[in-house]
C-alpha cells in the first residue's frame, strides 16, 4: 500500500449552489488513501450534496475536486456510489445476482453479453460479502442487512477503489450496523478509500478512521478525534441542535400513583 | 357448432384478420412496455396521458383525414404538451406532478371531446374513444407492424439502462446514465404505443392492453425479463381471445379484450400460489399438512 500521506481526492475551494441557496461554501479538503471518511453535519449541511458532486451530480459553482491530475467525474469507473438502503423498491423482480450483476452494465455496449470476467467479477464480490447461496433469491425475501450487503456487493464488483455510501448506518439494526462495521474494516486493510455521508457522530466515533464535518462550510476534518472535538461539533451545530449528543434527560410529566 | 367454426372461421373475414395482426403485435410490445410503467409507478400517469392525446388526434382528424402519419404527430404534440406542462407545472409551482397531470390530462380529453362534438359530422367520438376494428386498414397493420418492431428493438437495446432506472435511479445516474432521457424516451414509446392500438383499443381502453398483462405477470414472475416476456404474450392472448368475444357476442372489441385481460388479472391475483390473495391460505394449508399432531 502507499505511503500513509497519499491523498487519494482533493476538494478545493468547492462551491454548490442550488439556485440562491448556498449547498456548499468554499470546501477545502484531502482525503488520504485507504481512510474511512465519515461526512458529518446537521440535516442540510451539504453532506449529500459532497458526495453527488464528487460524481459530477451537481455542477460546482467555484472551485474544483480532483483524483490525482484529472476531474473526479472523468473517473467514474473508480467510484462505487451506494445509496440509501430506503430508496429502492424491493418488490422489484430481480433476485441478488441481478442486482450485483449491475455493477458490470455500465461497462458494457448494448449488444454485448456480460463476459466470463465480469461474471467472475460478481461471483468474487457475492462471496466476498458473504451472500453466495443468496444470489438465486428474490430481493423482497432479504433482511435489512442482507439488502445493505447486496448494495454493497454491488459496489465492489464495479471494481471500485474509493467508496460513496449515503447514511448507510440509516435503518440497520445492532447486527447488521455491527457487520457493517467489519466490511468497512477489512475494505480499509484492503487499502480501499470509504466516505460516508453520517447524521450519527457515535457511529462516526466507532466506525471511522477520518472526519470531515460540515455545516455548509468545512467546519473541521482530519482523525475523528480532533475533526469531531467538541469545539468543532459545537461550531457545528451550532445552539439549534438538531440532533442530541447524549439522550436528552426525559422530563417529569406526571406522577402516578402507585 | 364446431371448435373450429367458433375459433377459426371469424378470422376467415380479412377485417378480422388484420384487427387481429394489429392487435397482437400492438400487445407484443405494449405489454412489455407495460411492465416498466407498472414498476416505476407510473400505471396511472400512462392513463392520463392516453387520455390526453384526444384533441391533438380531433385536429389531426379534422385536417387530414384518417391519416397515420398525421394522427402520429397530433398525438405526439398533444401528449408531449401534457408531459411538458405537467413537469414544468410541477417544477415552478407549488402543485405535485401527479396533481399538475391530473389537472391537464383532464383539460386536453375535455378540449378533446369539445372538438370532436363541435364537428360531429365528420368526426366520430365513439370511434376515437372506442375505437373500431373496421377502422385497421393496411395502412394501420403497417404502422403497428412498425411500432412494435421499433418498440421491441428499442427495449432490447436499452434493456440495461431501462431496468437499472426504474430500480435504481440514484445508481443509474451515479454510473453516468441519463435518467431524464431514458423517461422522455419510455413515454414517448407509450404514446407511439397507444397511436398503433388506436383503432383495436379506443383512446380510453388503449392502457389496459398494456397495464393488466403487466400487473398479472408482476403477480407470476421474480425476474424483470421474465416479467416483461410473459406480459406480452399474455397480451397477445388476452387480444386474439377479446377478439373472438367481441366477434361472437356483438362486443366492441376494445372492451373485450379488456375484460378478458381482466380476467386473467383477476383470477392471477386469487391463485398466484406467492402474491395472490390465496398465498397465505395455501401457505397454512402446506404447514398445516406438515404437522402430523396438534395438541389439542
Amino acid at each position: 500500500m502507499a505511503h500513509a500521506s497519499h491523498n487519494i481526492l482533493r476538494f478545493r475551494a468547492v462551491t454548490v449552489r442550488y439556485g440562491r441557496r448556498v449547498a456548499l461554501d468554499d470546501v477545502t479538503a484531502d482525503v488520504p488513501c485507504g481512510s474511512l471518511v465519515a461526512v458529518a453535519g446537521p440535516n442540510g449541511a451539504g453532506k449529500s450534496t459532497l458526495l453527488r458532486s464528487i460524481l459530477g451530480w451537481h455542477p460546482l459553482s467555484a472551485g474544483e475536486i480532483r483524483i490525482g491530475d484529472t476531474h473526479t467525474h472523468h473517473q467514474l469507473p473508480r467510484f462505487a456510489y451506494v445509496p440509501q438502503a430506503h430508496q429502492v423498491d424491493y418488490d422489484f423482480p430481480a433476485t441478488v445476482r441481478d442486482v450485483v450483476a449491475q455493477a458490470r452494465w455500465p461497462a458494457r455496449r448494448p449488444w454485448q453479453r456480460l463476459t466470463a470476467a465480469d461474471h467472475e467479477a460478481i461471483d468474487r464480490a457475492l462471496a466476498e460479502l458473504e451472500i453466495t447461496d443468496l444470489a438465486s433469491r428474490p430481493i423482497r425475501e432479504l433482511s435489512g442487512g442482507q439488502r445493505q450487503r447486496m448494495f454493497l456487493a454491488r459496489a465492489v464488483a464495479q471494481g471500485a477503489d474509493i467508496f460513496l455510501l449515503d447514511e448507510p448506518f440509516a435503518a440497520l439494526d445492532r447486527r447488521a450496523a455491527r457487520e457493517l462495521t467489519h466490511i468497512l474494516r477489512a475494505w480499509r486493510a484492503q487499502g480501499r478509500t470509504v466516505l460516508a455521508a453520517l447524521h450519527e457522530l457515535d457511529a462516526a466515533r466507532e466506525h471511522f478512521t477520518h472526519a470531515l464535518l460540515l455545516s455548509t462550510r468545512l467546519v473541521a476534518v482530519g482523525p475523528v478525534a480532533e475533526a469531531l472535538s467538541d469545539a468543532a461539533i459545537h461550531a457545528a451545530f451550532d445552539e439549534s441542535a438538531c440532533m442530541h449528543e447524549a439522550a436528552p434527560p426525559v422530563p417529569r410529566t406526571a406522577i402516578f400513583p402507585r | 357448432m364446431s371448435l373450429g367454426e367458433l375459433l377459426l372461421d371469424p378470422f376467415a373475414l380479412p377485417f378480422m384478420q388484420r384487427g387481429l395482426a394489429a392487435a397482437v403485435l400492438v400487445g407484443l410490445s405494449g405489454g412489455a412496455l407495460g411492465s416498466l410503467l407498472v414498476l416505476r409507478r407510473l400505471a396511472l400517469m400512462g392513463d392520463a396521458l392516453s387520455h390526453s392525446l384526444l384533441p391533438g388526434l380531433a385536429l389531426a382528424y379534422l385536417f387530414f383525414g384518417q391519416n397515420v402519419g398525421a394522427l402520429l404527430v397530433g398525438a405526439l404534440l398533444a401528449g408531449l404538451l401534457t408531459a411538458a406542462g405537467g413537469a414544468l407545472l410541477s417544477r415552478l409551482t407549488r402543485l405535485k406532478e401527479d396533481a399538475a397531470f391530473g389537472a391537464l390530462f383532464i383539460l386536453f380529453f375535455a378540449a378533446g371531446i369539445a372538438l370532436v362534438s363541435h364537428y360531429p359530422s365528420r368526426l366520430d367520438l365513439a370511434h376515437f374513444l372506442f375505437g373500431s376494428i373496421l377502422g385497421v386498414g393496411s395502412e394501420e397493420l403497417r404502422f403497428a407492424a412498425l411500432v412494435s418492431t421499433i418498440t421491441i428493438a428499442l427495449l432490447l437495446w436499452f434493456r440495461r439502462s431501462l431496468a437499472l432506472h426504474a430500480f435504481d435511479p440514484a445508481f443509474h445516474r451515479a454510473t453516468g446514465g441519463r435518467g431524464g432521457l431514458v423517461h422522455v424516451g419510455l413515454l414517448a414509446l407509450v404514446v407511439f404505443n397507444l397511436i398503433s392500438a388506436l383503432q383495436v383499443m379506443g383512446i380510453v381502453l388503449s392502457l389496459g392492453l398494456f397495464i393488466l398483462p403487466a400487473v398479472t405477470a408482476y403477480l407470476w414472475v421474480e425476474r424483470l425479463a421474465a416479467m416483461m416476456l410473459l406480459s406480452g404474450a399474455l397480451a397477445a392472448l388476452g387480444a386474439t381471445v377479446g377478439l373472438l368475444l367481441s366477434f361472437h357476442l356483438g362486443v366492441a372489441s376494445g372492451a373485450a379484450i379488456v375484460l378478458t385481460l381482466g380476467a386473467f388479472f383477476l383470477g392471477s391475483a386469487l391463485l398466484s400460489p406467492r402474491h395472490g390473495l390465496a398465498a397465505p391460505l395455501l401457505a397454512r394449508w402446506r404447514t398445516g399438512k406438515r404437522v402430523l399432531h396438534r395438541p389439542d
